[in-house]
């Protein structure tokens, strides 16, 4: 058994801080084929890759100032993958002009010991759902298209409601801070979805 | 990642802990152990705050290892453990309002990295706030994963250089129910270092004992 000898500092990628992009939109089931099908034409991808993921938001309330909210992701059609765990900050108020929302965002993988430990930290489960549909990628590029589910039971994933009619489109691009030309992009791709689908800049705030 | 025992080496008779860890290497180097880089463990400790029910504040450990750079280890003392990537640290950051850092609170051990035969051995000198407080010896017997086939081999080997400073079985090992098999990623290994330098934070600060 050869193993590499540490002699160097870890490589510690947390350093920098990675901001989401984000335009969400939404789409009618009767025009899902359409939008999925044009999507396979723009996109990356050689075959449309599907997913299954049961979502759960924790919160932990302070004393003062608003929850601080986690969201924690398991894949159902992949059980033994690890939890994606996912911080998301404030919206970054600035450049109204600025086509993307544009937020701190910590991602990290974590063991499946995630929701217990969670629970010892103080969080406490808000809610969760179930969100199942299509992913699609150009360049930086994420198109996630998903038809989300409530959890009638708590913790029971097989039995599931639909939330609406609809399915959630949403366009996103991990970045780090700073590089403005990234919401430019963003839009120019939006443009060639219209008129199936409108994506637009939504402020989380309006919508509590 | 085998079966691993972690255990404290007290310091010998009138020699500082330096000294002690050179002499553990030349013993190691005697039986024919080879160099092979250096490694480091750490444990940050947080405690929560704004607890308002008037109990101690939950204490969280997060412990970083040089064998898995990537990963990060958060444990409850007697509580569940996550193992996550370095992004925890990052969202650990991000929390500082709900966890304070400790930072006087943080102990490493570092140290040289042996490798004998199927052995994997670390001489690590334990610091907190730059004072060493004592030593650690991590026994790695990576040709099996199962604590009750091969405890008495690691004892015989660790006796070779450890003399009669070998520990007991790991309370790790002793408390597992089913088959005593260790797990593919490093807990236990994390635990018994936790328990380590719990004990090392109470003693007290051995006289003299600079790094520097």
């Amino acid at each position: 058994m050869e193993a590499p000898p540490v002699t160097v500092m870890p490589v510690t990628g947390g350093a920098i801080n990675m901001m989401e992009y984000l335009l969400q939109g939404s789409v009618l089931d009767q025009a899902l084929d359409s939008l999925l099908h044009r999507l396979r034409g723009l996109c990356d991808n050689i075959e449309p890759e599907t997913f299954a993921d049961h979502e759960l938001v924790y919160l932990l309330k302070g004393q003062q100032g608003q929850p601080f909210l986690l969201r924690a992701r398991r894949s159902l059609s992949h059980p033994a993958a690890p939890w994606h765990l996912r911080y998301l900050g404030q919206p970054e108020v600035g450049d109204k002009s600025r086509h993307a929302l544009v937020r701190n965002c910590v991602d990290v993988a974590a063991s499946h010991s995630l929701p217990d430990f969670l629970n010892e930290m103080g969080f406490r489960m808000d809610h969760e759902f179930v969100a199942k549909g299509h992913v699609f990628r150009k360049g930086t590029m994420k198109v996630v298209v998903s038809k989300l589910s409530r959890v009638l039971v708590p913790g029971n994933t097989e039995n599931t409601e639909q939330l609406s009619l609809s399915s959630l489109v949403e366009l996103s691009v991990l970045a780090p801070a700073g590089q403005d030309t990234v919401s430019e992009d963003m839009r120019a791709f939006a443009e060639q979805l219209k008129p199936l689908v409108h994506l637009e800049k939504i402020d989380p705030k309006k919508h509590t | 990642m085998g079966v691993t025992c972690v255990c404290q080496v007290p310091v010998a008779e009138g020699k500082s802990v330096q000294q002690t860890v050179d002499m553990l290497h030349k013993k190691l180097e005697q039986l024919g152990a080879v160099k092979q880089g250096s490694f480091w463990v750490d444990c940050e400790t947080y405690h929560a705050t704004g607890n308002t029910s008037g109990q101690p504040s939950k204490l969280l450990y997060v412990m970083h290892n040089s064998e898995t750079p990537l990963s990060c280890m958060a444990l409850f003392e007697g509580g569940p453990c996550l193992t996550a990537d370095v992004n925890f640290d990052v969202l650990m950051l991000k929390l500082k309002s709900h966890f304070q850092n400790a930072k006087g609170h943080k102990v490493e051990s570092r140290g040289t990295r042996y490798r004998y035969c199927d052995f994997l051995v670390k001489v690590g000198a334990v610091t907190m706030s730059s004072s060493a407080r004592g030593i650690s010896v991590e026994v790695e017997y990576c040709a099996c994963v199962v604590p009750g086939d091969c405890w008495n081999l690691i004892k015989e080997f660790m006796q070779s250089f450890l003399g009669a400073n070998v520990p007991e079985l790991p309370s790790v090992f002793a408390t597992k129910s089913e088959g005593l098999y260790a797990p593919s990623d490093c807990m236990d290994t994390m635990t018994q270092y936790l328990e380590l330098f719990s004990k090392v934070r109470k003693q007290q600060v051995i006289p003299g004992a600079s790094v520097r």
